[in-house]
């Protein structure tokens, strides 16, 4: 069924081509029925909020297509983006399992499908089907360790263009882009949000830019950013 | 490292709230033949950053501090973890190398289990898998709740308490 958003959206869980390629779809046969019963397809638009920092939490919701910011805000409208969640991840898990608020507002940047599961159905799927509680201790290990990346990143960093080259060279690691000499990063996020993915201003964001295409560390080309010095790039992400 | 006498967690006095800990007696006998407990001096390192995991504490009594490091030695501490806390988990399960370093504050008893015991451990025991979802939600909310703090200033706590 087209929705639309222009989405191919997938009814069925047990139909799903993509689902052996990710890691918590990919259940045994007794547990995919299982959450096939307590899930809803749902499909929304880009810039559809599904839950927001400090909200009591109603379920979890797992990324089938599209992608998801995830940030966090201070009370005057500053915010920092922790992370841009891809398919296949699950995102509230850890306030649907401890039952505090969600700890972050999970907003759609594209047309996205989203299978939800309320709390209460999914802590008693979890009790019955031990293989999906190790994939959500798997998820949630992986999230741990990004967030204590980012707070390396944020905390450890010297300077705004010290914590971009590393957001640069952490983007350009993606995709089959890590062996080349000039990898090619395709930039989906605006001036403003990098500059909230760093903790910097959106001017501080575009001054960087320019200063490294003076330098002609970067070049852009349409919505792709090439990396045309690496190792220059790599000097500015390690404050030297 | 000093090697501990082999302390059993079946006989283990521990106070209430030790979510790791609390387990039902099949898996707490599991556990306890999968493990080994070594004390260890003030100042040690568990676990270094960057590091492969190859084992997961569980800290039997004094405190860790957990900690990221900049590429030029600058140390940022993420927070003090206590007694029955289990440390180096998140990298076991992903299969990544610690993204933290854990040093002890205090001379401490801690348990200790390989990677592969512990995955194969948390297969059988869907008890025990359970309650490291719940102790890895609450890593999280701490880690968030850091993130916060270093990125933006300031924690929940903080502006919940701050007056009107």
């Amino acid at each position: 069924m087209l929705s639309p958003y222009g989405l191919d959206i997938i009814e069925s869980c047990l139909t799903c081509k993509t689902r052996s390629e990710r890691l918590f779809c990919d259940l045994p046969a007794a547990a995919l029925q299982a959450f096939e019963a307590i899930k809803y397809a749902t499909a929304y638009p880009k810039g559809a909020v599904l839950f927001v920092e400090g909200q009591a939490p109603r379920g979890i919701f797992v990324l089938c297509k599209g992608r998801v910011k995830l940030s966090i805000c201070a009370t005057d409208g500053k915010t920092l983006i922790v992370k841009i969640a891809e398919p296949g991840e699950v995102l509230g898990l850890s306030a649907s399992v401890s039952g505090k608020p969600y700890e972050l507002t999970a907003e759609t940047i594209d047309p996205c499908q989203v299978n939800f599961v309320k709390r209460d159905d999914f802590l008693r799927f979890l009790k019955e089907h031990s293989e999906a509680c190790f994939k959500v201790a798997e998820q949630l290990s992986e999230k741990y360790n990004t967030a204590c990346h980012e707070v390396r990143s944020l905390g450890l960093s010297h300077s705004a263009g010290e914590k971009l080259a590393k957001l640069l060279l952490e983007w350009s690691s993606r995709n089959g882009e890590a062996s080349k000499q000039e990898p090619h990063v395709k930039m989906a996020l605006t001036h403003e949000e990098i500059a909230q993915m760093i903790g910097t201003s959106r001017e501080t964001v575009t001054r960087l830019f320019g200063d490294l295409k003076k330098r002609q560390i970067v070049q852009t080309k349409g919505s792709t950013l090439v990396i045309r010095n690496k190792a220059a790039l790599k000097l500015i992400a390690s404050n030297n | 490292m000093e090697s501990a006498s082999q302390v059993s967690c079946l006989e283990c006095v521990r106070p209430p709230g030790r979510l790791f800990c609390d387990l039902p007696v099949e898996a707490l006998k599991d556990f306890d033949f999968l493990k080994s407990v070594n004390r260890y001096a003030r100042g040690t390192t568990l676990f270094r950053e960057g590091h492969p995991a190859h084992n997961v504490f569980v800290l039997c009594n004094g405190r860790v501090r957990l900690s990221v490091c900049s590429e030029s030695g600058r140390r940022l501490t993420l927070r003090i973890a206590g007694p029955g806390e289990v440390l180096g988990m998140s990298a076991c399960l992903s299969g990544s190398a610690h993204e933290i370093t854990a040093e002890l504050l205090d001379n401490a008893q801690v348990a200790m289990i390989k990677r592969r015991d512990l995955l194969h451990f948390l297969h059988e025991h869907r008890e025990a898998c359970l309650h490291v979802v719940s102790l890895l939600s609450q890593d999280l909310h701490i880690a968030y709740d850091r993130v916060r703090s270093v990125g933006l200033g300031r924690s929940r706590r903080s502006r919940v308490l701050r007056p009107h």
